[in-house]
């Protein structure tokens, strides 16, 4: 056995030039498909979701999604715990005076029609649910990539964000119709949107 | 490809993805031929244009759209390997099948393409991914370990084997 073919000197280094192997390679045509494949793939997307129903609305174009540092997560962790802790105080001492501040809507489209209306939180929102599912998904796939500490910050923020979510709807329990709960319970389910889309986008670079 | 046909199908227009599969599925389609082989090219291509339309609104535009779907498009034959159950169990098994001979030398008119072909149907599962996603997709090792669950010595050990083998495979056909 030659000894420039023995592992561990370079034969994992890119082809050289004048190699045998580097020659096929860049003689390696490409093929076509034997039948249009288009047909198959249009007849199964009838059965899936199509992307815009999955998560809500972005837009290449116009708008960009933000990112944070993991610090900044966990200010906004601890933030919006605060902003939990602050609804449940409002929810036991309402205000004297009725407020005059526009309802918020809890989740949707923020350009439908619903000025001056109560809008309430949908809890088994399907687009939601689905798009949580999705980046819980990928997050739990690609983990590994990341940081066990990273891993660690982002549990716990995840879990700041789910214990808020989850004081919110037990408040909403008793009073549905509370537009700050709505518009706190819309607030932490876009922070988790962003904390999840933020992860796997960590993940998906390889922790960097 | 115009960006616009991806943003359009990321709103849910079919006639826009269908552009975008148009334009993309050459390369998509030789990708799974390659590192699958031609029964299940074809079948795999539908697979990942599938996972893209699904995946689509995860698409953020921070890397080309190219990039993303290729990427995506490695992932989805990969996991068609696993789910045969293939995977591991080859890559532990792969040393068997190398032939140990010196760098084949191009001594007279052969059909390269062709051969090459022929002889990478020949490589276990493991080395034939490795030796695509390194030596003609041009991922580097800490990349190919990544998306096969393995380390990167592991992709380096499994690229040398496949280079042996297909170099003594096509010196095989030379000298015949």
């Amino acid at each position: 056995m030659s000894e420039q073919r023995r592992f561990g000197e370079s034969d994992y280094e890119p082809l050289k030039q004048d190699d045998v192997l580097k020659q096929a390679v860049s003689e390696w045509r490409d093929e076509m498909p034997s039948r249009d494949l288009w047909s198959g793939i249009q007849s199964r997307m009838g059965s899936t979701q199509s992307p815009a129903s999955q998560t809500p609305t972005t837009s290449l174009t116009t708008s960009r999604r933000v990112s944070f540092t993991l610090p900044q997560l966990a200010m906004a962790a601890s933030l919006l715990t605060a902003v939990a802790s602050g609804a449940t105080w409002m929810i036991a001492h309402p205000p004297a005076a009725e407020s005059n501040e526009p309802v918020i809507q809890a989740y949707g489209n923020p350009e439908d029609e619903t000025e001056g209306k109560i809008v309430q939180a949908n809890f088994a929102d399907a687009q939601f649910n689905a798009a949580v599912d999705d980046l819980e998904t990928i997050l739990r796939e690609e983990r590994d990539r990341l940081d066990p500490r990273t891993v660690l910050i982002i549990e716990r923020n995840l879990k700041a964000i789910d214990d808020a979510i989850n004081e919110a709807r037990m408040a909403l329990d008793n009073d549905p119709a509370n537009p700050y709960l709505n518009s706190h319970l819309a607030d932490a389910r876009r922070r988790k949107l962003d904390l999840l889309r933020h992860a796997t986008t960590l993940a998906s670079a390889g922790g960097d | 490809m115009p960006v616009d046909d991806v943003v359009l199908a990321t709103q849910g227009d079919t006639a826009a993805f269908e552009r975008v599969y148009r334009a993309h599925m050459p390369r998509i389609f030789n990708l799974a031929r390659r590192m699958a082989g031609p029964d299940a090219a074809e079948e795999l291509t539908q697979d990942v244009f599938v996972r893209a339309w699904q995946k689509l609104a995860l698409f953020r535009g921070e890397s080309s759209f190219a990039t993303w779907l290729h990427r995506l498009a490695v992932n989805v034959i990969i996991e068609r390997f696993r789910t045969l159950g293939t995977q591991r169990e080859r890559f532990l098994a792969d040393s068997e099948a190398v032939l140990d001979v010196a760098p084949a030398v191009r001594t007279k008119h052969m059909d390269l393409s062709m051969d090459l072909q022929a002889a990478i149907e020949q490589l276990p599962p493991g080395a034939r991914q490795v030796f695509v996603l390194h030596d003609v997709e041009g991922y580097k090792h800490e990349e190919i370990g990544d998306m096969l669950g393995v380390s990167p010595g592991t992709s380096k050990s499994q690229l040398h084997r496949a280079r042996q083998t297909l170099r003594a495979l096509l010196t095989q056909k030379v000298e015949s």
